[in-house]
């Protein structure tokens, strides 16, 4: 086992660059997940660890070896795809042994191994369908079972879950996890789901553009985003933003009347910046006012109350439990202002 | 639109059917089911085609005798090994479809059809004529041998070459598109073109192989009059001619291949030839079904190539069955024995149409 480096690592398509220069270090047995918008390069990131894609600049090692320039089935990885790619033409046995016959393993051994792996992820009973008689999930875990077969220094999770319906996707999730736990090896989860991210990570890693915007464990994400982009992308519901802005070392944002005052040194000159609190952060005060109570949610657990700002903007406040609010009221919101942050809109950069 | 109104114009869906149907029924039934029923008609009676042209009532019933004329002879005995070389070979190939039933590696259907193919290649060439016998056409047989030998060497010609041309072409580069197109527009030739053109490739004066052969110190070879070279002329034209169609099939079967499989493969140290073995032959198969069976109803048919290349010759070597019953109608005017061998042809075709259709039925179990 082993942990992936990546170093100044550049990918482009003819003239169009995809991948900025990225510096990344996974360490050793590591669930590491990138996340992000859809074309933000997080496959493509992935892809070029598992030599699918070229790269063009910089440096990728898996452990003590430098793999930039080698095929992809001698970097010691495996890869579960987003649409499993099994071999329709062979049986779940074949399927999983493949890649072992195909580096001259000896037919006992191969056996062996696929029926090993089998039997961690309970496929014994299917060895011998086909693909096509296979249900989404028995897919996905021939998929997986491939993948561990090979026995691979690094593993590597494109969107996996994305083609299960949603509780099936839980039940992976989970599978996924204790996978993780059992083997110990290094993983590369790509998603654009953020509760995936949130829930399997030791770390994530979010993408824009072909740029990381942070690094991080996924609470500490959660509570200390560096930007705006990542304050709105972890969490769900996702984070309020506010517009305001700061005169003199004041801050004042138009849809709350009286300005917080938060435990920050405001910059002195005139800044445009964006307000952020979170959904579970806001509470309900049926005594202020201010505020258009458009809609509530009530999901039995918690309810998400969509708020209406007198200047058009609009929040979500996730109360605990069933609310007894209804439709329309005129409400005021509370916040702890610790709890606040504080993004520059021109640059996104968090106020600190 | 209201129910009312709509149900004064509608047709039941049935009226419908048949209403649609029937342009075609009508040309189906006058250009293709009358004339078949009326050849196994005439394949039953003595009918010369200019004596029945001018007198009406010059034909007479004779049964099943012109199929006798054609296909039996005097003293016909059977022996296991009468024609040894065939006849093990057919023998291999039962032993050989029972085994790869039995070891799951072919399907029943594919089984039995292979077993069949195989019970007629051991059955069939021990027919001969024992002592003081002879064929009563000697011509028949050796006629339909050269017309399997074509289709033999023919379909796996068009076949490997085409789907080898696919695999290379199969891409979205410029030069790939041009190569396709290039490739594809010999098929659009008539066979008079094909002939001519590969008339002048063989011709030992002028021609293009007999100016390499020269360049490289060998005397030309004279492809079209020797015997041993005639059938191998024929089958180069045709591979050449009817390559596009079955590339064409190829190609659509190859973009059916998600991209992912060749990922996963390459994941797992499968690239480049390995890959074509182990991930696009298997997933071709069905593609493979259907060209090789679609070109062999196709090349039982050859009658064009042979005509206008060779005549035939040298010897009858490239003498086909379509061009003898074109000569036994229309030069001979036995229009009788010609329906008898032209049936003979449709039961052979009809055999690897049914093989089709039930090919593309079956599933992949």
């Amino acid at each position: 086992m082993s942990g992936v480096t990546l170093s100044n690592v550049t990918k482009k398509y003819g003239q169009v660059q995809v991948i900025h220069g990225l510096d990344l270090q996974i360490e050793d047995g590591e669930f590491c997940v990138f996340v992000g918008p859809s074309g933000c390069g997080k496959s493509t990131l992935m892809r070029m660890v598992a030599g699918l894609e070229e790269t063009t600049a910089g440096q990728i090692t898996i452990g003590a070896r430098d793999v930039t320039r080698l095929d992809p089935s001698q970097r010691g990885v495996a890869m579960v795809f987003q649409t499993y790619a099994l071999y329709p033409h062979m049986n779940v046995a074949e399927n999983m042994g493949f890649g072992l016959r195909m580096n001259g393993v000896p037919k006992d051994e191969i056996t062996a191994k696929v029926a090993e792996a089998a039997r961690i992820l309970k496929l014994e009973p299917l060895l011998d369908r086909k693909p096509k008689a296979l249900s989404g999930g028995q897919r996905q875990r021939v998929a997986i079972g491939r993948t561990i077969v090979r026995g691979p220094e690094v593993f590597l999770f494109d969107e996996p879950l994305s083609n299960l319906d949603a509780e099936l996707r839980v039940d992976m999730r989970v599978e996924i996890a204790t996978l993780h736990k059992q083997l110990g090896a290094t993983m590369i989860y790509v998603t654009h789901d953020q509760v995936e991210a949130m829930t399997l990570a030791d770390k994530i890693v979010v993408l824009r553009d072909g740029r990381i915007e942070q690094v991080g464990a996924p609470l500490d994400l959660y509570r200390d985003p560096d930007n705006r982009f990542v304050a709105g992308f972890i969490g769900s519901p996702a984070m309020n933003f506010l517009a305001g802005h700061i005169t003199d070392g004041q801050l004042s944002i138009p849809a709350l009347p009286d300005a917080p005052t938060l435990p920050l040194r405001l910059p002195t000159d005139r800044t445009k910046i964006d307000f952020g609190i979170r959904p579970e952060h806001l509470r309900i005060d049926p005594a202020g006012a201010g505020f258009r109570l458009h809609l509530v949610e009530k999901l039995g657990g918690t309810s998400y109350a969509h708020l209406h700002a007198p200047t058009g903007e609009r929040l979500i406040v996730a109360e605990d439990g069933e609310s007894d609010l209804s439709d329309d009221m005129d409400v005021g919101i509370t916040f702890d202002p610790k709890r606040a942050f504080l993004f520059d809109t021109k640059s996104g950069m968090r106020l600190r | 639109m209201p129910q009312h109104q709509a149900k004064r114009l509608a047709l039941s869906q049935r009226q419908a059917a048949l209403i649609l149907l029937l342009p075609f029924m009508v040309v189906y039934g006058l250009f293709l089911v009358y004339p078949f029923f009326n050849g196994v008609w005439i394949s039953l009676h003595d009918w010369n085609l200019m004596a029945v042209a001018f007198n009406p009532d010059a034909k007479a019933f004779v049964g099943l005798q012109n199929y006798e004329r054609v296909m039996w002879g005097r003293n016909i005995t059977w022996g296991a090994f009468a024609s040894p070389a065939l006849q093990v070979i057919g023998l291999l190939g039962m032993l050989a479809s029972f085994l790869l039933y039995r070891s799951g590696r072919a399907g029943r259907v594919t089984a039995i059809a292979m077993g069949l193919a195989a019970l007629l290649l051991f059955v069939l060439p021990g027919f001969h004529p024992g002592e003081g016998g002879r064929w009563y056409d000697r011509r028949f047989w050796p006629t339909v041998g050269n017309t399997i030998l074509f289709v033999g060497l023919a379909v796996p010609g068009v076949t490997i070459t085409a789907m080898l041309l696919a695999a290379a072409l199969n891409g979205e580069t410029r030069a790939k598109a041009v190569l396709r197109t290039l490739f594809f527009l010999s098929q659009v030739l008539s066979v008079t073109v094909v002939t001519l053109i590969w008339q002048i490739m063989f011709s030992p004066r002028q021609g293009l192989l007999a100016n390499v052969t020269e360049l490289l110190g060998g005397s030309p070879i004279v492809w079209l009059t020797a015997e041993g070279f005639a059938m191998a002329a024929i089958v180069i034209a045709t591979i050449w001619w009817s390559l596009g169609i079955a590339m064409i099939l190829f190609l659509a079967g190859l973009q059916d291949i998600s991209q992912d499989l060749y990922e996963a493969g390459a994941l797992d140290n499968a690239t480049g030839a390995k890959a074509f073995w182990y991930i696009t032959l298997p997933n071709l198969k069905r593609t493979i079904t259907v060209v090789v069976v679609l070109q062999i109803i196709l090349h039982f048919q050859v009658f064009g190539q042979s005509h206008l290349m060779t005549n035939g010759g040298p010897n009858d070597t490239t003498q086909v069955l379509v061009r003898y019953i074109y000569q036994t109608a229309f030069r001979d005017s036995e229009l009788g024995r010609a329906s008898a061998m032209a049936v003979f042809l449709f039961v052979i075709m009809g055999a690897f149409s049914i093989l089709q259709f039930v090919l593309g039925r079956e599933k992949d179990e």
